[in-house]
């Protein structure tokens, strides 16, 4: 473990992980807390966006195989199996092989035989399955689109097709949702055994339907509620065998999702597709959000022309403790501060210090780790982070 | 028209009982402002004044009345200032009058500032005019107010006169009684010319604008008048009347009242309650009760943002132009930065003032816990004044401190009785008269510390009486008080801009609901805060600032890595547009709060 964390300073050496991020931007409707970019499939539509990845991806410069792979959206589950296949074959073609993990997000209405078939076949290790949750009248409330019946159908079929890992998405302080309700929605996952299961606390996103009732008053945040729910999640999935490795997701062992773990310990990865984030080659940055403009982007061969920053030591070492400290490994700081000496290194011993002192943070050895309370202020001591680092920066 | 037909007088009155309303229609009757040009209170032209229905600066007017006896009487209506703050303004308005008409709602009775008004009126040697106004009203207690005529402020009860300024009931009684009995302009005997300021003007144009009343010879442009309280000497420009707006005249004679432009173009120069005389043939003695007015109670401003500093400089500089009485030095506080130490004839002035700078100069400010001025006797005998808490010597340093009373007339409900004694005892106090002034309320006398009446007194005056309680002070003497300097801490940093001076007995309280407001103020932070009060390093109260529970945002993946950064860094971004206290953020708005509520 302390081993995969020493790993993260040494990205970008030819054997270290690559990830490969393939949007998949159409869904049938929009999810009321999705901030997403997606919009409605038209055979044209996927035609071209299929045409368009292939595309994109020989823009990129492969200078490895890729690691792993991570198909999300919208819902890639609304393409056609031969679509799905299509995809596949511009992984395989471009990534030099089949990679060691392969995931892909099924909503539960779109799970059919003969997809997972295609899927599998093409080498799909892992499905991840946005249930969200298994009371009806939440589902309901959250805008969704399938039912309890869809669900336990699409799990047993995923289940039967073979694939090595499975994965469920649960939403949790669900508007009305009581404490009771949650810890019932928990057990129902448990009791399916999956191999992986992920919590997300609703957010309230700009740009959603949620956002537009909260900023009307119609729903109320309540940040106590929230503790519970999230401590009381910890306590039950722990008892049931899924260790927590990141603030939302448990896994049981061996199963932990390894393309998320390599974004957070700010590795490389290749992001295709409309809105899709890359951190690959010196640069991160985002294709444009929207299916046409990024057609014609890709057409001129330009991709990542969105939010583009150019990747330093010091930024890596910044986001590494912001996003690993999310993790429950924790982060080598020792071994980011012998990859960037530069960086404001006596700030941020003096945050990682404070954090210590308050019982926010835990420290052994190299590895910082954040303790449970620290967990659930993971967002300001990330400012906090940013803020040691800037600290540091000669003022312009 | 000899002196001998102009009358002067003021109306004076406790808040809402009709000043204003009654004016106006002696304006009305007299033709002095047509019907057309007619607006509801037309004397109080500033805003703040007709929202608060109160008057700051004085609006004199000239009106002309032919009377019963067939003559043209000039009467010159003195509008003061009706607020205890105001009160050396006021005795100096009423000290340009011979008579002055006493307002009492009928439905409401006699109130404090009625009582002090009066007071004030008779030291004056004025003709009192009793007035029973709002007569039409249906809670009208005439019997009442008659008889409280008679005990409380021993006028003659026939003496008054009954009147409703809204309808218009008693207009001609009341121009026909300032007419037979409020006397002629007094003085005029005297050798020299003598005019009395009795406020001014700031106008960018034509500088400063003393507002006089002429008590014997004459004045013109031309003239080199002089200023005796200093010897100053400035060429008249203009003379003239209120009509009610400004009407240059040739000359201003003998128990005239107007305006003089002089070549002084600094405001402080013409002070309120000097004696202007002709600098070639000057007066000997001045007109009596000319004082220097000093601030009473003093505060930091300090501007919300720091950028704003010399807006907010500008804004003051621009207010004390026309407002002699309000004082203001830079001064720096560790917590707010840099902005001004300001001083106040009293509470309200202090309110009207800050009201002012947000409003007419766009400056959102902040303003410190409000002071009064102490007197610390040092070892050695020395007396220093102290009106910021900041600049409290050691203890170790000094004999004693003094501070500023009252003397306080309270006037109150009978059932209200007890619990006002427990809020005059909580504050210090010391009732040493009771009057009953009808069956149903009394009058209290009482000494109180000045600073324990700044904040909330009369608020909770008000709300203990369920607003039928009425209060009017004039300044008493300093009295030795066992007060110290309460410092709040933090996280063990000392926060200047909440130190306040108490009295020993109050400290643990004060300190422990200091403690509490800012521990519900200040929002949950990541780090345990720490908030304690302290006298001279022993912290005699804390509490803690709520710790923050929770704030991580669930999801975190690849295209959420420069979303997140955007988000954290906003985070941060409003951290910096709040007061860092060491490594605490307070929100600015939590200054106001915790010495709005206190």
């Amino acid at each position: 473990m302390s081993g995969l964390a020493t790993a993260q300073a040494k990205a970008s050496s030819a054997h270290a992980p690559l990830g490969l991020y393939v949007h998949v931007p159409f869904c049938a409707s929009t999810c009321d807390f999705c901030a997403f970019y997606q919009t409605q499939p038209t055979v044209d539509g996927v035609g071209a966006f299929l045409a368009s990845t292939a595309r994109e991806a020989a823009l990129v410069e492969w200078t490895r195989p890729v690691t792993t792979v991570f198909w999300g959206g919208g819902t890639p589950g609304m393409l056609a199996a031969r679509d799905l296949e299509k995809l596949a074959e511009t992984v395989r073609v471009r990534c030099g092989g089949v990679p060691d993990e392969w995931t892909v997000e099924l909503a539960p209405g779109s799970v059919t035989d003969e997809r997972l078939a295609v899927l599998r076949a093409a080498g799909v290790t892992r499905v991840s399955m946005g249930v969200q949750s298994f009371q009806p009248s939440l589902l309901d409330a959250l805008g969704r689109q399938h039912s309890l019946g869809q669900i336990d159908r699409a799990y047993e079929r995923v289940r039967a097709a073979g694939f090595s890992s499975v994965n469920l998405d649960l939403m949790f302080a669900l508007p009305g949702q009581t404490e009771a309700e949650w810890a019932a929605d928990v057990r129902a996952a448990v009791a399916r055994a999956p191999d992986h299961i992920s919590t997300y606390c609703l957010t309230f996103e700009e740009d959603t339907k949620l956002w537009v009732k909260l900023s009307q008053g119609r729903v109320k945040l309540d940040p106590e509620h929230e503790v519970r729910l999230y401590e009381q999640t910890w306590a039950q999935l722990a008892a049931a065998g899924y260790g927590q490795y990141e603030v939302s997701n448990f896994a049981r062992p061996g199963h932990a999702c390894r393309h998320n773990l390599n974004t957070w310990r700010m590795n490389e990865w290749v992001g295709l597709g409309p809105s899709a984030a890359s951190q690959h080659g010196g640069w991160r940055g985002a294709n444009i959000a929207d299916l046409d403009q990024w057609q014609i982007r890709v057409a001129r061969g330009e991709r990542v022309t969105e939010d583009r920053v150019a990747l330093t030591p010091a930024l890596l070492a910044e986001d590494a403790l912001i996003f690993g400290l999310r993790t429950n490994d924790g982060v080598d700081v020792a071994a980011w501060r012998a990859r960037c000496p530069d960086a404001p290194w006596a700030a941020v011993e003096e945050l990682l210090g404070r954090l210590a002192d308050e019982e926010l943070a835990t420290r052994a050895g190299p590895v910082v780790r954040l303790t449970d309370r620290g967990r659930l202020l993971a967002d300001s001591v990330g400012a906090e982070v940013m803020e040691a680092f800037s600290a540091g920066l000669p003022v312009a | 028209m000899s002196a001998n037909y102009t009358r002067n007088f003021c109306i004076i009155a406790h808040v809402d009982h009709g000043k204003t309303t009654l004016s106006d229609r002696l304006l009305e009757y007299t033709n002095t402002v047509s019907m057309r040009v007619m607006t509801a209170q037309h004397l109080d032209s500033m805003d703040l004044e007709r929202e608060r229905g109160i008057t700051i600066k004085s609006h004199p007017v000239t009106m002309t009345y032919r009377a019963k006896d067939g003559h043209d009487y000039k009467l010159n209506l003195m509008d003061t200032p009706g607020h205890v703050d105001f009160s050396y303004e006021v005795s100096r308005s009423l000290a340009a009058c011979e008579g002055a008409v006493l307002l009492i709602d009928a439905a409401q009775g006699v109130e404090a500032q009625t009582v002090a008004n009066a007071h004030l009126a008779f030291s004056q040697k004025l003709k009192v005019i009793p007035v029973i106004n709002k007569i039409d009203l249906p809670s009208a207690n005439l019997e009442l107010c008659t008889r409280q005529l008679e005990d409380i402020l021993t006028i003659p009860a026939e003496e008054a006169i009954l009147a409703s300024g809204k309808s218009g009931i008693g207009i001609v009684d009341i121009l026909e009684a300032v007419v037979a009995r409020v006397p002629p302009p007094r003085w005029q005997e005297y050798p020299q010319t003598r005019c009395l300021v009795f406020d001014s003007l700031y106008d960018s144009y034509r500088g400063c604008i003393a507002y006089v009343r002429i008590f014997s010879g004459s004045i013109k442009a031309g003239d080199m008048m002089m200023l005796m309280s200093t010897g100053q000497k400035a060429e008249v420009k203009e003379v003239g009347v209120f009509m009610p707006k400004m009407e240059k005249i040739a000359a201003l004679g003998a128990g005239d009242v107007g305006y003089i432009v002089s070549s002084i173009k600094t405001p402080a120069d013409v002070k309120t309650g000097d004696t202007i005389t002709i600098a070639s043939k000057p007066a000997t003695e001045m007109l009596p009760g000319y004082k220097e007015v000093r601030p009473l109670v003093f505060c930091g401003l300090y501007p919300l943002e720091s950028d704003d500093y010399e807006k907010l400089k500008a804004a003051l500089g621009r207010l004390r132009l026309n407002d002699a009485a309000f004082v203001y030095a830079s001064e720096s506080s560790l917590a707010l930065g840099f902005g001004f130490r300001c001083g106040f004839l009293g509470l309200l002035h202090m309110e009207i003032i800050q009201e002012r700078i947000r409003r007419e100069h766009d400056v959102e400010i902040i303003s410190t816990y409000p002071s009064v001025i102490y007197h610390v006797i040092k070892h050695g005998g020395d007396l220093i004044e102290v009106d910021n808490p900041v600049n409290m010597p050691d203890p170790g340093t000094m004999i004693e401190i003094r501070e500023p009373t009252i003397r306080a007339q309270i006037i109150l409900p009978n059932e209200s009785m007890g619990d006002i004694l427990s809020l005059i005892m909580e504050k210090r106090g010391v009732c040493d008269h009771t009057d009953t002034l009808d069956m149903n309320r009394v009058m209290l006398k009482c000494s109180l510390p000045l600073n324990e009446i700044l904040v909330d007194f009369n608020d909770r005056l008000k709300s203990i009486t369920h607003g039928y309680g009425s209060m009017d002070y004039e300044l008493g003497d300093y009295m030795a008080a066992d007060l110290v300097k309460m410092d709040i801490m933090i996280n063990g940093d000392p926060v200047d801009a909440f130190s306040c001076i108490v009295h020993r007995s109050n400290a643990d309280n004060r300190g422990r609901s200091l403690c509490e407001k800012l521990a519900e103020i200040i929002p949950p932070q990541m780090f345990k805060v720490a908030i304690q009060a302290a006298i001279g390093g022993k912290i005699i109260a804390r509490d803690n600032v709520k710790e923050m529970r929770k704030d991580v945002t669930s999801k975190c993946y690849g295209g959420d890595i420069s979303r997140k950064r955007k988000l954290l860094d906003k985070q941060k971004e409003g951290k910096k547009k709040m007061k860092q206290i060491g490594k605490v953020s307070i929100p600015p708005d939590a200054f106001i709060k915790v010495l709005q509520n206190n």
